[in-house]
This record gives structure tokens, sequence and C-alpha cells, in this order.
């Protein structure tokens, strides 16, 4: 199959690539990058797993072609934590117990930034909400809430 | 238990930086440089001849490198069906190829000619005579032609005497009873306790029901995957996606006649398995396959579509209950007859048919199990297998006894549990336990005296007992010249187990948490270890750490005495030191420099060994407490509140049995109220989550949980295994929580909201 070139920016760094065009930003990001952190739990857009920023939107990865994403930025979950510091997020997952296979984990931190950073203030139930396209089969979801509302918290206050 | 520093600490799980970065690596993760992928090609038929298979213009397509069917597996092991397919995405044959997609699409060029048979969905429909037969020689006898057969056989044998009046009475009994023959039987299990029958006729009041519980799919989140390797002389290695590793060895080298030291398991981390990822047969043996032809590493990953069709969900089950009662509310008898339905391949939860017994006084008690063959893929364990669907029927059945009878549920259960020393009904006496402290608890944290209730609204309690398993295995730890330990052991961590482990081995040698690091080896190197399964791991594994642990301490010991010139019993570890107890002046040493001393020791350096095979593990009691508002437009079931505590013994780490008490308590609200993987003739027909409805964070409030210990005297510190209990007693809180709000009894599950909406008119509401 033809390959198209494509330009992404994916967290820092630009990759200029071939792909077909029936490869998805997931697998582009999985497979031809490297960046396995996106993870692929169902492939039809139903679980959240493979949510990513795109433009400073969350997207599930698995439904977007590779192509469609030629010249737009994209954060991953590879992305959020700096050199010597976790996302409040991530720190908040860690110490409140928000994971446990961790499968679904990177989905849920990086849905979680898109709307903390547009949302700030958010309750509980809009949370809960903007969370509900992302499927965690592990923790019955009680400690990810707890992690989320603790990190809205820190990033307010930052 | 705050004589301890590290233990009973929530401390965050070893694992918690990778995870949280998405630097974890998972089975799919994996990719190896000129790796193939596989894919499958699959039954399209729930029931089908195979006539004909051909492969010719699929091995054209640029970039297949093999395709294999049944014919390539020389041992003979069935891999893939070939003469007939008995459920609708059985493999019948695989494809690797340098690109997914391209193995995708030679996987649809590959055609297949079927003769189609009639298929059999349903249980009740499957055990009738007229239903297709999967397999030969599946007939068995009902509980009732059975006593009278095993009559009939005794008598037989004997020829001390004449029989034959008795003998022809039991045969015209058992012609009277020909309906009671049950086809598409694939195993059985009998047991029972008294005599039925007389507590029944001293019984006030027998209730008697049939509840159905739908099959469910684990769903965990990363589908099955594996890579495979054979290299040219024949070694294999196999990453896998596991909770047994040693099992998924041992698997591959019998069914494909490998030596078993020519195979190395290495498995990754993995994306949740609640007993669904055991088993040999889904991706791992194929892969090896297609890596032996091609000579290339191989990945097959399933899709989530897969995973429904061909993956190996909990078995359904229907279940006939009867109950007997004294009006006071003492139970006196139960009887249960269940068929669970096994799939194509037998191996459904049947004997968890014995746990109707609940933690119940029954003096009376009988119960016939049955699974039974239909036109679907196998069935596995899942969370406490066979439990929730059991529970569900006693619970939703006590239940309404209760309310027959004006009783307060939790009172009701309370005065006919068992304690230490009561009998078990087909089983010996109860150990320690914590039954009634831990329905207690739940009362207790919802303040159940003094509920209130709006319109619609109702509380539901039920309980769930299970029994976590117990396995061998093996461990190392040993001390580095810094001071710092390591654990080195190859079990599987799923839900926090080897942050238990860390916490027990900080403990014993007084390091900080942080000091003690654990590593998972591969089945070449790490000792046998039990698989991850059966709520075993904290308290197996937790047995060997301990004994690690103190090996290690032995020689610390050992070294100190040495270096500090005296002896052993003067010594004690603390603060991560060898100190003397009492001495003045007081002389120290650290593990770093006793450790560093040690390599130039006759004695070498500090290895601490834990090996462990079994110790009797105790029964722990589930409870939960719903309130729930119904609406009764829609039928929608609104959780107001849902209390769940447990007896885990000894919570090593309160944030990870916190974890587990409100994981399995959601999956069991969501078999409640959800999830059913539906068939029709032609097979499952919901394998995606659109229609396969699982919970989100939109379902549910906070779950509350309430840690109940009761300390088991052979665990570690005390624990029980806790990661199985939780989803016990879901199904039935849930159902009884309805009853209470609504006055309707669902007894079929799941109580989807136009199922509730029916049952409210057909109460005339
Ligand atoms: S993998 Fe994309 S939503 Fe599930
Ligand atoms: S932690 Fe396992 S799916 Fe969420």
């Amino acid at each position: 199959m033809k390959k198209h070139p494509v330009s992404l920016t994916v967290n820092t760094d630009t990759y200029d690539l071939l792909i077909e065009p029936r490869k998805t930003l997931l697998a582009t990001l999985r497979d031809t990058i490297g960046l396995t952190g996106t993870k692929e739990g169902c492939s039809t857009g139903d679980c959240g797993a493979c949510t990513v920023i795109v433009d400073g939107k969350a997207v599930t990865s698995c439904m977007m072609l590779g192509v469609s994403a030629n010249d737009k930025e994209i954060t991953t979950i590879e992305g959020l934590a700096s050199r010597d510091q976790l996302h409040p997020i991530q720190q908040a997952f860690m110490d409140k117990g928000g994971y446990q296979c961790g499968f679904c984990t990177p989905g849920f931190i990086v849905a979680s930034k898109a709307f903390l950073d547009e949302n700030p203030n958010a309750t509980e139930a809009e949370i809960r909400h903007a969370l509900g396209n992302n499927i965690c089969r592990c923790t019955g979801y009680t400690k990810i809430i707890e992690a989320v509302m603790s990190a809205a918290e820190v990033m307010r206050n930052s | 238990m705050s004589e301890y520093t590290v233990l009973g600490k929530s401390v965050p799980r070893v694992d918690a930086l990778e995870k949280v970065t998405g630097a974890a690596q998972y089975g799919g993760d994996v990719h190896l440089p000129g790796m193939l992928h596989g894919k499958f090609i699959r039954s399209k038929h729930a029931h089908a001849k195979i006539l004909n298979i051909d492969t010719s213009e699929a091995e054209k397509l640029p970039g297949v490198r093999a395709i294999i069917t049944q014919d390539d597996v020389e041992s003979g092991r069935r891999v893939f069906a070939t003469d007939k397919v008995l459920y609708l995405g059985e493999p019948i044959a695989a494809v690797a190829a340098t690109d997914p997609d391209v193995a995708e699409e030679a996987a649809d060029l590959v055609k297949i000619e079927y003769e189609v048979l009639p298929a059999v969905q349903d249980v009740m429909e499957a055990i009738q005579p007229e239903a297709p037969h999967l397999h030969s020689d599946d007939t068995k006898d009902g509980p009732a032609r059975r006593v009278l057969r095993t009559e009939l056989r005794k008598l037989e044998r004997d020829d001390s005497q004449d029989h034959s009046a008795r003998i022809a009475e039991l045969n015209a009994q058992m012609e009277e009873l020909a309906d009671e023959v049950y086809y598409n039987v694939s195993a059985e299990t009998h047991s029972d306790a008294g005599d039925v029958e007389q507590g029944f006729a001293e019984s006030d009041l027998v209730v008697e029901d049939t509840y159905v519980i739908p099959r469910v799919h684990q769903t965990y989140m990363e589908p099955h995957v594996s890579v495979a390797d054979v290299e040219s002389t024949g070694k294999v290695t196999v990453w896998a996606s596991t909770q047994g590793p040693f099992a998924i060895r041992s698997g591959i080298a019998g069914t494909l006649g490998i030596p078993l030291n020519q195979i190395n398991v290495i498995a990754t981390t993995m994306g949740g398995g609640f007993g669904g990822r055991f088993g040999v047969a889904l991706t791992h043996v194929p892969a090896v396959l297609l890596s032996q032809k091609t000579g290339r590493p191989v990945k097959i990953q399933m899709t989530r579509e897969e995973e429904f069709t061909d993956g190996r969900p909990a078995p359904g089950c229907v279940i006939k209950l009867k109950t007997g009662v004294k009006n006071d509310g003492t139970i006196l008898a139960r009887e249960g007859l269940a068929f669970w339905d096994s799939g194509s391949v037998s191996g459904a939860s049947i004997g968890s048919t014995i746990r109707l017994r609940g933690v119940y006084k029954f003096p009376h008690l009988k119960v016939d199990a049955y699974g039974v063959y239909t036109n679907k893929s196998g069935t596995a364990a899942y969370r406490a297998p066979g439990t929730p669907q059991v529970a569900f029927a006693g619970e939703s059945q006590l239940d309404d006894i209760a309310r027959k009878l004006n009783l307060d549920p939790v009172e009701f259960r309370l005065k006919n549990m068992r304690v230490e020393g009561d009998p078990v009904p087909a089983g010996p006496n109860e150990p320690k336990v914590g039954y009634k402290e831990t329905l207690q608890a739940v009362a207790d944290a919802v303040d159940w005296k003094n509920r209130t209730k709006g319109p619609n609204q109702g509380w539901g309690v039920a309980i769930g007992d299970w029994t976590n398993g117990c396995g061998p295995g093996g461990m190392f730890v040993s001390i580095h010249e810094d001071g710092s330990a390591r654990i080195f052991h190859g079990s599987m961590d799923i839900t926090g187990t080897d942050t238990a482990l860390a916490q027990i081995v900080a403990e014993i040698l007084t390091l900080p948490y942080d000091e003690v690091t654990i590593s998972r080896g591969d089945t070449n190197s790490a000792p046998y270890a039990t698989g991850s399964g059966g709520s075993v791991v904290t308290f197996t594994m937790g047995n060997t750490a301990k004994l690690a642990a103190e090996d290690t301490r032995r020689r610390l010991l050992e070294l100190a005495a040495e270096r500090l010139n005296t002896d052993v019993e003067s010594l004690e570890l603390k603060d991560g030191q060898v100190s003397t107890i009492v001495a003045d002046p007081p002389k120290s040493i650290g593990f770093g420099e006793l450790a560093a001393y040690s390599l130039s020791t006759t004695g070498g350096p500090i290895v601490g060994k834990g090996s462990f095979a079994r110790k009797p593990s105790t029964p722990a009691l589930a409870a939960q407490i719903a309130k729930v508002e119904i609406d009764p437009e829609t039928g929608r079931i609104k959780v107001l509140k849902m209390a769940s505590s447990q007896d885990v013994g000894f919570a090593i780490n309160p944030m990870a049995v916190e974890g587990q008490i409100e994981g399995g308590t959601v999956q069991g609200y969501a078999w409640a109220t959800m999830e059913e993987m539906q068939y029709d003739e032609g097979g499952n027909v919901n394998p995606g989550f659109v229609d396969y409805r699982v919970p989100t964070t939109a379902d549910l409030p906070t779950v509350q949980s309430v840690i109940v210990e009761v300390e088991a005297p052979d665990g570690p510190f005390g624990a029980k295994g806790v990661g199985e209990p939780p989803i016990t007693p879901t199904l039935a809180t849930m159902a009884n929580a309805v009853a209470d709000a609504v006055d309707i009894r669902i007894t079929e599950l799941p109580m989807k909201p136009e199922k509730v909406v029916d049952a409210l008119h057909g109460n005339g509401k």
C-alpha cells in the first residue's frame, strides 16, 4: 500500500514519517515511533485506553488516522512528566492508588489532563462525566476520582 | 497493629512510577526485530462441519509468511478445529505476515466451506434429548435417577440374596423418571449432608425459586497477546501477558511436545486478568507454531471482538433452589440443582455449587450440579469462580424468607451464621472465622438500625464467602553493599502483591520500605511460583517472603556476631543495622558493611532463601449493603450508597486492600445490572463495548470499604487472600435492594432497565 508523508509533533519532538493511510494514529505512535505508553484496549473508540491530546483536545487515537494528524501537536503519557518531576495528576494517581494493573492509567491521566486544563474548577460530578469514555476494570473508579480531584486542587494552587 | 513500622501502611506500590508514566511494558509493547504478526482464521458459524479449507489465495498476498492449520501441529494435540467447529469464532487456522493489516487481509482470503449444523445456546434446551449433541457420550442421570441408579448398581453386584423384586421396582421408577436424563453433560458433582427431605418436613416455610445468571466476560483491559521467538536450535522464548508463567511453560511443553527446559516464558506486566488469563490455548501456542514455521518472532494480539467471541469468560448458570426454615428464622434445609453453561469444552466452575451452603448452619443440605455443553467458547475463572452466581441464588432466597417471616435481614443472617468449631455441611468444621464480625461491620458502617428511605428507595444486604488458594513458591532476598535488600522471585503481580512482599521483607529486616526493591525473573531464572489466581499470592508468596527474610536475618546476625566479636543471641536487627540488645557501650554494624564483608568470607554473599508449599488457608467473608433508588418510568437503578466490608485477616497495605474491595464490588454491581454476553443460534451477538456495557465513572458513587481483620493463623502476619471475595455478594446485594425498593424480585440477571420496568408492570405498578 502506498505510503504518505506526514509530520507529527509528539511531545517535544517532530517526526517526519511515511505511513500507510490505513494506519491509525495509535498504530503510528506505538509501532512506528515506538511510544508504547498509549494503550490499545478496544480499537473501536469505546475504552479510552488510547487517549492522547491532539492540539489541546483529548482524542481516542485508535479512531484517528495517522495521516489526519499531519502537522498537529500531540501529547502522550510520555510527555507529561518533566525530567525530574511528575505531572500533578501522575503524582496523585501514585499517592491515591488510582491504578491497579495500570493498563487504563495512561488514558485516564491524559484524559484528565486535557479536561482539567480546560476546567480547573471542575466538580466531582463534572469529572465523573468527563471521564465517562474511559474504562477501568480494576479499580471501581473510587480511587481514580479521588486522584483526579486531589490533582485538580494541586493544579489550582500552583 | 501499631507495632509494625512498614506493615499495615498504605505505601505507594513498587510499580507506581512505571505505571503512571507509561513506561511499564505490557505484552503488546514487546517489539522484536523482524517480528511478524499473527491473525486467526475463525469459524463463522456456531456449529458446522468443515468441508474444505483453501488457503491458496491468502498465500499469494505479498507479506504473508505462513498459514497453519491443525495439520501443522505435529504433536496431534488439538490447537485448531479440523472436522467440526463448535462455536462462532473458533480458530481454524492462523496466518503470519509482515504487518498486522496484511495478516488481517490474508485471514479474510482464506476460504472455508461449511455444512452448517443446528446449534444450541441455552443450557435448559441443551439437556433435552432433541438438542443437537456437541460431543458423543454425554448423557447423565438427573439427581433422583442417580439415587435410584446407585442403589440399583449396589443390588446388582450383591448376590448374597435375591433382590429381584426391588430391582424391578427401581427399574420401574427409573422408567417413570425417563425425562430426568440430561443430554450434553460435560461434568457433574454431588454432595449432601443430613437428610433434606426430613429438613423440609420439619420446616414451617419452604421456598422454591429458579435463578438465571448470565455469562459475563472478565473484560481485563489488555486483550490476550503473546510474542514467540523460536530459535533455529529449537529454543523457545515466549513473552506473555499471563497470570501464570510457569503454567504457560508447562502448557506449551505439553501441547507441543517441547522439552520444558527448552522453553522460557518471560511474563510482561499484565493488563488485568481476574482469572481469565491463565490458559495456554488462546495465543501462546499458535504464536509458537507460527514462529517455528517462519523462523521469525511472531506476535499475536487479540482484538476486543475476538476477546468476546473466543475469550474464556465466566459461565452463566441456572440454579433451582429450595430452602426450608422454622418460623423463628432457624434455617433447616437447602436443596440446590445447578446447570452450568460450560460452552463447548468441559470446565465451568461447577465445584463452587457447594457454596450454596453459604456460611450458615444447614443441618440438611443437598447439592447437585451439572456442566452442560453449548455452542459457545469454553469458560474460565472469574474472581471467586462460580461463587457470585451461587451467592446470588442463595442470598436472594434468604432475603425473600426474611421478608416473609418479617425478620430483619441482617439479624436473620447473624442468627444462622456458623462460628468457629461449627460443622460445615459437607465439609470440615469451621476454623477461626470472622463471619459475624464482617456482616456487623458493614451494618454499623451504614448505621443499619437507623436506616431511612424515601419513595422507590430500598436497602439490600448480602454476603459471600471464599477461601483463598495456596500453592508452591520460592524466593531469594539478597543484601547489597549499600545495605539495601532485593527480592527476586517469579510470581506475577496484578493487585499490588509485589508491594506487600516488599513491605514484609522491609519489616523483618527493619529497613525503610524504599530500601527494598523487587525483581521478577522469567521461568528460566526464577524459582517456581504458583500462578496468580485464587487470591493466592499474598498468602503464599507472603509466607515465602517471610521465610526468605528470616533466612537473610539469620545470616546478617551471624556475620555481625563475627564482626562485633559477640554471639548471635545478644544481637538484634534495628533500623537497618545489627545492634547489641543490651551492651555497654552499644555496638552496631550496618547491613552494607556486612554485605561487603560477606564477599570475603567463606560463607559468601548474603542470600536468604524462602521456599513454601502449603499451609491451611482460612475462609473469608465479604458483606455488602447497598441503598438504591428506582426510577419507575425508566427502570433505572441508581445506587445511592454502596458499603462493602471484608475480612482480610490483616491488611498489609490498606490502600491496596481498599482497591480490591472497590474494584470487586463494582464488577459485581455490573454483573447484577448491565453485563451479559448474549447469544443467538449463530453465536455471540454483542462482541464489543457498545453492546456489552461495563460500568464507567458515571455509574456509581464512591464505594465505602470497611476492612475487618480477624487474623488467619497461617497467613503471613495474619493476612488472608484479598482479591476475590468482594465480588461475591454484590449480585444479590443489588437484587435485594431492588426488592426492598419496589417490591419486585428479579431472579434473572442482569437487572437492565427494561427488565425492571417489565417486572414493575407485572407487579401491577
Ligand atoms: S483503544 Fe481506542 S478507545 Fe479503546
Ligand atoms: S487499573 Fe486495570 S484497567 Fe484500570
